[in-house]
Order: structure tokens, then C-alpha cells, then sequence
């Protein structure tokens, strides 16, 4: 509107006085303007001294002052001023225009009228008036992109079916493609709605080097009317099979506060958990931790979804769909106690009937004798606890009961130490008379692993000890570990009904970056025990578990109940998920669409988890259909010792297997599978609202224009004033622009005016 | 599957036994102590914090085969004791000590508890031991008691008792804690079950001659789903008496080599619960 108003007052767009500069077509003008400016002041002064009458001295002053004006008004017309403009030469230069082809476009809010159909009407029509000026000034080479870029001849090849949009590339491909003619300027006409997750930094350097501008186009909503959005779902990738989880899932909407709707978990189709969501002010983000039982094992494709409600303006973007490879294998995990107690029976017990789980004992009984329960063969821990790291290694968990720091040697501390930082493993450090503080942990490298802060101070040889009720932080309602219902409130009701536990560790304080995830009350001391703590180490986790006696949920607890042994069910699957093996393969990115290059990487490490980048590692694909495609996978030598890569084009829809095997010689190192999906995808429905503040930032920062359907037929004019390429100096007269006559007719209007007023006529 | 390994400087289980008993002091022959001397004058039950405590439970005699005897005699199952009591205090007392000898156990020492099997109490206590269940009978609320207690995970001591007129009562009243329950002889399983190697190796449980009565001794017990290789949730001690022979060990009445096996049985007992 203002800039209608603008151009309408002084004939050209305020681009054009930006661009141009300002000069006089008279010769000498400045000296001749000056002399014929006094000669009128002079004129004008005489004039109103020679009047005598009713006039007073302000009178005078007024009607010289704006016949003043008006005379000066004229002289600047008389001087013929006119700006001075460097103009692109008409049809000697290019103009590329590149077309937004993702499935974006498709979404209905232009007018009750999908993005696509602006693109047809205003880019795509012979006779449309923006693209004929276009076409009248310059050569146009267009351009369609979404994951790719490419030459199109016409609009009739624009398909709106891009399964991504990468504005960056774009630019690129049509700045390089273009490099070699005389180039204007790029118009980029799309929703900004960049999901490739790419810096535009560098796309926009060359641009800004070589002085093309970037006009942008947007088309469509900053945000929709009425939407509803699963925003994020992201299970674990593995997880054994029979495993609970709980998924935080993030729900977004507009225009439905306040309303409750439900998210539905599918399991390939079939319902496994539901949740009622309240959804809050617009725009804010709802977070919902939804439960459920990973049961069948196999590659699962788990979908997030919530129904389409009435008016939705979106409709694709209602659910996310996750694989998650469900293991059924045994994992194997540690348990070093280092004194009889129930403890040890009672979890074992727990854990008896869990075929994913090889709990494995080694009870000290007496100075130097042993217990061993649940080996593999008679060779088994036969020297006691594991003194090499391979041997350590080989487990996945290390549950360490109540043992003195004493027993084992530094290099053992150090040994456990390196079991979580380097291989990966995971330490649950359970309390007892000799854990922690009184085990002498204190200032060895163990304690630097563990979760939680402690001194020789705290060692209390008082025989310190606690009863306290355990319950979750805020934090620990979140942990699938933690849930022993099937909902959050029961789940929190339970942990209030359980009884007493005993402590002999005074621990109140977590590390930096650790998470306190059961507290323990004692009614008669004021400060909480650290019940169960929890931290990253390296590349594994450490856990504390500073209670006595967990067996005691299992005796007083009525026999139907199940908690002591879900509790202990769910602890030891969390300690072992995500306890890499020595060979481990990833698709980092597992959903693409068919034609989509998919990246697949493998990581070798030897028997002490150091990175082998020696090995033959093969890689083999195995399509839907069951052809197996041999892939030869290479040391990236940019990456990191063990880490190998290659990539893989699918050609067809559905489950893909990567099956990676590394060898060391013909020593066979180990085998390990990931698997993708190959779909069309939808990740164009996500986010999917106009993002102008991008399209402006790439207009500002390559010197073009930003526009919107609505000023988008000032577009040709505009690049003729200010692209690059070929150019000619123009001169634009000023002196007929409407202000300046409106600004002469206001001036004697305004004398007559006054004197009226004034009584002077 | 279920291995052992036996450590170096402690693996003659039997001769720590024997050390410990002789620093105790405990085996002076010509001891004056007798049974009536030690009658029991209950202590007071210790509150629970975590050590292994031992427990007997007291029983009841007024229903069933004990109905019908006077237990206020000196006579055989008189001696002014309930049968529940025999051996009570000392023979906890001396295992206690010696369980905290050989073993890394961390065992209350000072005193043991006396509980009924309805006793919630109990259940803070997964190990316990029961004396003379010949005449042993137990209300409803007891036998759910028991029940629950085994079914979650307690073990029980079945000891002192002999013969087909106690195992007949013994038996009788098991069947109504666990209708569905096979008593297996523990020494006729092949493997022998881990409870007689979970810290002693004992080879030959039946070996172990019983302090004064006759009849040849048998371990018979009940597992989990009556399945051998499952957790053994009790054992009878028939024909044996392995609180006598605890009782007395500070008395030099009975052999020290058969003191000392009768000490195998209990601390493997212990271990053995505390680990499956």
C-alpha cells in the first residue's frame, strides 16, 4: 500500500531513488539555479515591500514565504532533475527462476488454493503479467527443486511431489548452471520451508561474491489457522525384545486449545497404547511420554499418530512413523558381589525368566573364594574377577554389589573405569556396607564414573544406616526403567506404596551432568538420600543404586505383586540398550525415498574396544524382494579409528537389511545388522508453515528483494533496476512527478487561502 | 549351568571350621552345660537392619500329633522345653559365631529372633529354621503365611525329627501350606542339588550321622514348580538333628569332625538362600 502510494507520488518505486542517483539536466545548473533563486527572492521581496494597506509584518513574511516556495518549485522542474540508473540491457541477460517442486506446495492456504497453484498462475501462464514482463526484459531459465535441482523447459513438468526442500543446493546448481551467461538475479519462489537441515551460509557466499541478487517469492501461511502436528516421536533404534519404553512424543497445533484428543501407538497397524492429550495455548508444545511393550522382535516400524480433526488445513503431518529393531538375543551382564546377601537371589530370581537377559554371578563368600552362577562353561570367571579387558569386555553391564576398593587391583579400578568410558558398558554401582564412601571408592577412578559425590568424610564407621522410602524425581517419572504401571499416575502411585528400604550410604549429591532419579525420605533426617542416579560417561552410563536391600519390595510385598521383578526386569534391559558390540552397524538417516542415496556405516573395534581400521568389513543390502546387493565398506580417513562407510541407492519401496561383517585376516570379527525403510516420505507436512524471515534474510544478504504473491508484479521491473549483468546508464526525469505539481497546487492554493483569511483579497 | 570355583588358602572348608571352633573356646570337654540349663528364657526379637539374622519360628503343638503330648516333662520331647525351643539359644548363637568365621556373611552376632510363620515380620527374614516339625500344626493364618513366604522366595530349615510318626505330621502339614509339592531326596538327584556345594562341598550329606537318635538321615526338600532345577524352597533334615549338634559344640560331647559337617550343612544352607 505504501509503496503504491510511493511510486504513485514520485512516479518510480523507492527501489528506483535507492539504486539511482540524483542530477540536474542544465548545464552549470547549480550556479544557474542559484542566480535565477535570488533574482525570484529578490523579486519576490520587492513585491511584497511595495504593499502597504492592512497588511502586517507577518502577513508579508507568510505570503513571501510561499510564493517563495512556489517560484522554487518551478526552478527545480526548470532544472530538469533526474536520476541516474544503472538499467539491465533488455534481453541480454538471464534471469533464472527456480520453482519450489516439494509436496508443500500442495497445501491449501493461498487463497483457499494450494502454493502450487500461485506457481501455475503466476510463473506457469503465457499471458500472466509478471511473466511476460519477465520474458520481455530477459531470458528466462527455469528451474524446479525440492531434494534435487534441476533444468525444466516448462511449467508442465513441475510435480509437486519433492519429498524434501534444500533451498541451499538450489542456488547452487542454478549459480553454477548459469555462471557462464550474463545473469540478472535468481528468483526463488517457494514457502522457505528449508527441511534439509543444511547451512545456507555457504550457498549464499558465492552469490554475494559475484553481486547476483536473490528475489524471493513466499507463498503461503507463517502459520496455519487450524493444524494439528506429531512434531517428534524418537524411540530407541534397538531395544530387546519384550522391553518396555516410553516415548516422548511432541504434539503441536493452532486452533484447538483446549480440546482433548487422543495419540494412538500402531505397531504395524495394530493398536499397543493410547493417550488422551490435552492440547495447550496455541503454538505451545505438548510433550507426551507414551508406554508401551516392544514384544515382537524383527525391524518394527512404529507409528505416533493422532487422528484428523474437523478443519484440519494439514492433514499429513497428524503422525511419525519410527523403526525400531526389537532384539531377541541374551545379553550378557556382570554381577560382582563381594558378600553373601539376599540381594543376589533375589535378583537373579527376577531376572531367571528373561531370555534376553545372562545374568552372571560371581559371588564372593569368603576371603578368596568364589561363587559362580549362570556361565557359559566351567573356564568362565575361573580366576575371579575379570584382570584383562577383553575378558571384562566381554559383558555388556557390570552390576558392582558391596566389594571393598581394596580387593581389586588399581589396574582393575581403572579397568571398570575404561569398561564404561571406553567399550561403552554400563556400571550399576549397588549401596552396601562396603560401596561407595565406606567401600574406599573415594578418589579412584571408579568414583570419578559413578553419578554421585562422595569423600572419605562421608564413610561414617558409625555404621551409618537409613530406612527410606524411595520414590522418583520429576526426572525418574520419565525413565522406562522406572514405570511400573501402566500409566504415570499409577506408576507413581505404586512407588508411594512401597515399602521401606534400608541404606548404608549417606549420598546426597549428584555430579555435574548427572540425574538424581529416586530419592529417598527418611522421616527422621531432613536431607534426601540419592537414591538412583544416573549419568553419561564417555561412551557409556553409570548408575548408582545406594540401597541395602531392594528384596525387601519382593518379601513384604503381597505375592501377586510383580514389582520387584519389573523393577529389576526393566534396570538391567536399560543397562544393556544401546551397549554397542564390537561390530556395529548404522543407518544413520534410515527412511529415504526410492532414488535417494542412503549412507550406511559400520564401526570394527578389537577385543579392548580400540577402533580397528584394518579389517575387511562387508557390507551386504537385502532388498524387499530379497536380492542381496554386496557392498564393500572403506575406512573413511577422515573419521575415527574402526569407522567405515559407504552408500547404497534403493530402487525399491519397503524394509531394507544391512547385514555388516568384519574380518580381522580370515578371523571373523562379528556380524551385525541395521535395517531402513524406503517410502515416499513426509517430512514436507512438517513445519511446513511460510518462513519469510528466511526468504528475507536471502534477499537482504545477496542485495535482491523480497516479495509475496501480492507485490510479486513489481518483480521484472524491479531486477531491471537492479540486477546485475549486462547494464546500461539511464536517466529517469523527476520533474514530472505528481508530488512535485501536488506540492505547486498546494503552495498557491494556500496564499489564496491565507489571504481569504486574512481579508487581503 | 552351575559351577564353583574353590579358592586357594580357604578351601579346606572344614579345617576353618575346625580353627574357628577352637579359638572360640567353645569345645572344652567336660563342659558342665546341659539342655536344662539352657532353658529358653526368650530374648527379645532384634529389630530388623539388614544383617542376616537367624530366626526360628515358634510353633504351635496344640493341634494335631502334639495335642496329645505333655511337653512340660523331661521325657523325650519334654525336657521342659516346647518342641519349637530345643536347642534355643545357643545353637544360633554358636552358628551365628561360626557363620560370621568362615564367611564373608554380615551376620547379628548378639542375639536371633523368634517369629510365627502369620508374623509379617517375617518376611524381612528370607531364611528360617524350624525345630521338631513331628509335631508341628499351624492355623489357617499360618499356613498362608508359610505359603507366601515360600512362594516369594524364603527358604526353611526343617530340622530335628525322625521317624514315620513325625514325617507323617511334618508332611501332613506341608501338604496344606503347598497341596501341589514333591518332596525329592535331595541325595538321590544326580547332580548333587548346589545346596550342598553353594560354600562347603558336601558329598555325602547322609554320611553325617545323627547326634543320638537312629535311623538313617535323609535331606528331602520341595522345589519351585516341583522342579530340581529350579530354587529349592525348603529342606527337612529327617532322621538328623543338625541344632544338637550346634547346641553342643561348646560342650565336647559330640565329635568335632561331625560338629563341623553339621556347621557345613547350615552355613551352606545360608549361602545357598541368599543366592538363589
Amino acid at each position: 500500500m505504501l509503496t503504491s502510494l510511493f511510486e504513485f507520488l514520485f512516479k518510480y518505486r523507492p527501489v528506483v531513488f535507492q539504486e539511482g542517483d540524483f542530477s540536474l539536466g542544465v548545464a552549470g545548473a547549480v550556479a544557474t539555479g542559484a542566480v535565477v533563486a535570488s533574482l525570484v527572492a529578490v523579486l519576490a521581496l520587492l513585491t511584497y515591500l511595495g504593499v502597504r494597506g492592512k497588511t502586517r509584518p507577518l502577513d508579508r513574511l507568510v505570503l513571501g514565504g510561499l510564493r517563495f516556495a512556489g517560484l522554487a518549485v518551478l526552478v527545480f522542474c526548470l532544472l530538469r532533475p533526474a536520476l541516474v540508473v544503472s538499467t539491465v540491457v533488455p534481453q541480454q541477460n538471464f534471469v533464472g527462476v527456480l520453482l519450489d517442486d516439494s509436496r508443500s506446495m500442495e497445501i491449501q492456504d493461498y487463497d483457499d488454493r494450494s502454493r502450487g497453484a500461485f506457481l501455475q498462475e503466476t510463473f506457469g501462464t503465457p499471458d500472466s503479467p509478471v511473466l511476460s514482463a519477465l520474458s520481455d526484459r530477459f531470458a528466462v531459465r527455469y528451474f524446479r527443486f525440492s531434494s534435487r535441482t534441476e533444468r525444466i523447459e516448462d511449467f508442465s513438468e513441475m510435480s509437486f511431489m519433492g519429498s524434501r526442500t534444500r533451498l541451499g543446493p538450489a542456488l547452487e546448481r542454478a549459480r553454477s548452471e548459469l555462471a557462464s551467461v550474463p545473469l540478472s538475479g535468481l528468483v526463488l519462489v517457494t514457502d522457505g520451508a528449508d527441511n534439509s537441515g543444511e547451512e545456507l551460509t555457504e550457498a549464499l557466499m558465492p552469490l554475494q561474491a559475484q553481486g547476483i541478487p536473490v528475489y524471493t517469492v513466499g507463498v503461503g501461511e507463517e502459520n496455519f489457522q487450524r493444524d494439528i502436528q506429531v512434531s517428534r516421536a524418537d524411540p530407541p533404534r534397538t531395544v530387546l525384545a519384550g522391553s518396555s519404553l516410553v516415548v516422548d512424543v511432541v504434539v503441536t497445533h493452532t486452533g484447538y486449545e483446549g480440546e482433548t484428543v487422543s495419540l494412538f501407538v500402531e505397531d504395524e497397524g495394530q493398536i499397543v497404547s493410547t493417550e488422551e492429550v490435552e492440547l495447550p495455548d496455541d503454538g505451545q508444545p505438548v510433550t507426551v511420554p507414551v508406554r508401551f511393550t516392544a514384544s515382537t522382535p524383527g525391524a518394527r516400524a512404529y507409528t505416533f499418530r493422532v487422528p484428523v480433526a474437523v478443519d484440519e488445513q494439514v492433514t499429513q503431518n497428524n503422525s511419525q512413523t519410527a523403526l525400531v529393531s526389537v532384539e531377541d538375543r541374551s545379553e550378557k551382564i556382570l554381577y560382582f558381589e563381594g558378600e553373601p546377601r539376599y540381594e543376589v537371589g533375589f535378583l537373579g530370581r527376577a531376572v531367571a525368566d528373561d531370555d534376553n537377559l545372562q545374568l552372571v554371578v560371581l559371588q564372593r563368600t569368603a576371603e578368596n573364594k568364589f561363587l559362580r552362577l549362570n556361565v557359559d562353561d566351567g573356564e568362565e570367571l575361573q580366576g575371579g574377577f575379570p584382570d584383562t579387558r577383553a575378558e571384562l569386555y566381554a559383558y555388556r553391564s557390570l552390576v558392582l554389589g558391596t566389594v571393598e576398593a581394596s580387593f581389586f587391583t588399581g589396574d582393575q579400578l581403572q579397568m571398570i573405569a575404561d569398561f564404561v568410558d571406553k567399550r561403552g558398558g554400563s556400571l550399576l554401582a549397588l549401596g552396601g556396607r562396603n560401596s561407595f564412601a565406606r567401600g574406599g571408592y573415594a578418589g579412584t577412578p571408579v568414583a570419578d564414573v559413578l553419578p554421585v559425590v562422595f569423600s572419605d568424610a562421608d564413610a561414617r564407621p558409625d555404621g551409618y544406616f537409613a530406612r527410606i522410602r524411595v520414590e522418583p524425581t520429576q526426572a525418574g517419572l520419565g525413565v522406562p526403567a522406572l514405570q511400573l504401571a501402566g500409566t504415570e499416575e499409577e506408576s507413581g502411585a505404586r512407588w508411594s506404596e512401597l515399602p521401606l528400604l534400608l541404606t548404608y550410604n549417606p549420598l546426597h549429591r549428584v555430579k555435574p551432568g548427572a540425574t538424581t532419579l529416586l530419592q529417598g525420605i527418611a522421616e527422621d533426617l531432613p536431607e534426601e538420600h540419592v537414591a538412583l542416579a544416573f549419568q553419561r560417561y564417555g561412551a557409556g552410563k553409570s548408575l548408582s543404586l545406594a540401597v541395602q536391600d531392594t528384596w525387601i519390595w519382593q518379601m513384604q510385598l503381597p505375592l501377586e505383586d510383580d514389582t520387584h521383578e519389573t523393577f529389576w526386569r526393566q534396570m538391567l534391559r536399560w543397562l544393556v540398550d544401546g551397549v554397542p558390540d564390537q561390530v556395529t552397524a548404522q543407518v544413520p538417516r534410515d527412511r529415504a525415498e526410492p532414488g535417494e542415496s542412503v549412507v550406511l556405516t559400520a564401526t570394527v573395534n578389537d577385543s579392548s574396544y580400540l577402533g580397528m581400521s584394518n579389517s575387511v568389513v562387508e557390507a551386504t543390502v537385502t532388498t524387499p524382494l530379497g536380492e542381496e546387493v554386496e557392498l564393500g565398506m572403506d575406512w573413511a580417513v577422515d573419521s575415527n579409528a574402526g569407522e567405515y562407510e559407504t552408500d547404497f541407492t534403493p530402487s525399491e519401496e519397503g524394509l531394507h537389511t544391512l547385514t555388516v561383517r568384519a574380518y580381522a585376516g580370515d578371523d571373523l570379527i562379528g556380524v551385525d545388522e541395521a535395517y531402513f525403510q524406503v517410502a515416499p516420505q513426509r517430512s514436507e507436512y512438517f513445519d511446513a508453515g511460510a518462513r519469510t524471515p528466511l526468504l528475507e534474510r536471502i534477499a537482504d544478504e545477496t542485495g535482491g528483494i523480497s516479495y509475496t504473491p501480492e507485490t510479486v508484479g513489481a518483480l521484472p521491473e524491479d531486477i531491471r533496476v537492479t540486477g546485475a549483468g549486462v547494464t546500461l546508464v539511464e536517466e529517469m526525469d523527476l520533474w514530472d512527478m505528481p508530488i512535485l505539481l501536488l506540492l505547486l497546487l498546494v503552495l498557491i492554493l494556500g496564499e489564496w487561502g491565507y489571504r481569504r483569511l486574512r481579508g487581503l483579497v | 549351568m552351575v559351577t564353583r570355583w574353590w579358592g586357594g588358602t580357604a578351601a579346606a572348608g572344614g579345617a576353618v571350621a575346625v580353627c574357628v571352633f577352637a579359638a572360640m573356646g567353645l569345645g572344652a570337654p567336660g563342659s558342665t552345660a546341659t539342655r536344662a540349663a539352657a532353658a529358653p528364657a526368650q530374648e527379645g526379637n532384634i529389630p530388623y537392619d539388614g544383617r542376616f539374622t537367624f530366626v526360628r519360628i515358634r510353633t504351635d503343638v496344640s493341634g494335631g500329633l502334639g495335642s496329645s503330648i505333655d511337653f512340660s516333662g523331661r521325657g523325650r520331647r519334654g525336657r521342659g522345653q516346647p518342641p519349637w525351643a530345643h536347642d534355643y539359644p545357643r545353637a544360633e548363637r554358636n552358628f551365628a559365631k561360626i557363620l560370621t568365621a568362615t564367611t564373608l556373611v554380615n551376620t547379628y552376632e548378639g542375639g536371633s529372633n523368634i517369629l510365627t510363620f502369620d508374623d509379617p515380620e517375617l518376611h524381612n527374614y528370607p531364611l528360617a529354621y524350624v525345630s521338631e516339625p513331628g509335631f508341628w500344626w499351624m492355623d489357617e493364618a499360618e499356613e498362608e503365611g508359610l505359603r507366601s513366604y515360600l512362594l516369594k522366595g524364603g527358604f526353611v530349615i526343617f530340622d530335628d525329627f525322625g521317624g514315620m510318626r513325625d514325617w507323617s505330621n511334618f508332611e501332613a502339614q506341608m501338604l496344606r501350606v503347598l497341596p501341589e509339592g514333591i518332596f525329592y531326596d535331595l541325595s538321590d538327584l544326580n547332580p548333587l542339588p548346589s545346596v550342598f556345594d553353594s560354600f562347603f562341598e558336601i558329598s555325602e550329606p547322609e554320611a553325617l550321622a545323627p547326634p543320638y537318635r537312629g535311623g538313617w538321615p535323609q535331606y528331602l526338600g520341595i522345589f519351585e514348580d516341583n522342579d530340581p532345577a529350579k530354587r529349592l524352597m525348603l529342606i527337612a533334615n529327617y532322621n538328623n538333628d543338625l541344632g544338637d549338634y550346634w547346641e553342643f559344640s561348646d560342650a565336647g560331647w559330640l565329635p568335632i569332625d561331625l560338629t563341623n559337617e553339621a556347621y557345613k550343612f547350615g552355613v551352606n544352607y545360608v549361602i545357598y538362600a541368599m543366592t538363589h
